[in-house]
């Protein structure tokens, strides 16, 4: 029997179909963390980390190595104002 | 349709409308976020290593801020001293092991290749080494490890 070159049309259809999800899955991704892969496994310190950061930056995302924070940073924590729970994770 | 924020992420600016009174001493605040601050965290701790263990000690005594704010103030010091004296001295090497960890979820053991540039810089330049505290006798330390299994 001859070799169904035919149904290689769907098999590419298929395959270009999962290429153009996966890729708009990666850019969405890339877009909505500035760039840079998500982050996964936050703790309490990690999410803590990245409020700090973006009290610093502007963006949980952007990243600074400045020895010396600005002037808004001395002022600009809502932590005080959120409830303190104990979260054990 | 509102899309559900981070909870843990503030998302409105805020000026808190009670700074701290006049009497208390100023000091600038560390202003690195929180890359490079692991990619420096051993040689802070290495640094400012009587800083660290007096201010433990404060908050060991009475866990209230107001107690411990001259030792906190001598922490930051110290931490912005070295902040600045790595960025003069190994900035490159301190830039890429940084922005491999942000683009790794800040984990160290994925970013082994730039951290032994890192840490052979700041060895030559600022004679500090990294020591992880409590690590297995006998064993080199997981960064010193040749051949990982795991990266």
């Amino acid at each position: 029997m001859p070799v169904p070159y035919g149904a290689l049309i769907p098999l590419g259809i298929i395959t270009a179909m999962f290429g153009v999800s996966g890729s708009l899955l990666h850019l969405t991704k890339t877009y909505a963390h500035e760039g840079k892969p998500p982050r996964y496994c936050l703790d309490n310190w990690d999410k803590q980390m990245m409020e700090r950061d973006k009290r610093l930056t502007g963006s949980p995302h952007r990243q600074t190595s400045e020895p010396i924070a600005p002037k808004e940073f001395t002022t600009n924590s809502v932590w005080y104002l959120t409830s303190k729970r104990i979260l054990w994770q | 349709m509102a899309v559900p924020k981070n909870p843990n992420i503030s998302d409105y600016a805020f000026v808190d409308p009670t700074p701290m009174p006049a009497e208390i001493p100023k000091v600038d605040e560390v202003g690195s976020t929180s890359a490079p601050l692991h990619s420096a965290a051993y040689f802070i701790g290495a640094y400012c290593k009587e800083y660290n263990e007096d201010f433990m000690l404060c908050k060991n005594e009475n866990n209230d801020p107001a107690h411990c704010l001259k030792e906190g103030r001598k922490v930051t010091r110290c931490a912005i001293d070295l902040l600045r004296k790595l960025r003069e001295n190994c900035d490159k090497e301190f830039e890429a092991h940084w922005n491999c960890l942000d683009t790794n979820n800040q984990e160290f053991h994925r970013c082994r290749a730039p951290e032994r540039k890192f840490n052979a810089c700041v060895l030559s330049a600022l004679k500090l080494e990294k020591f992880i505290p409590d690590s297995p006798q006998g064993k080199p330390p997981i960064h010193l490890k040749e051949n990982p299994l795991y990266s």
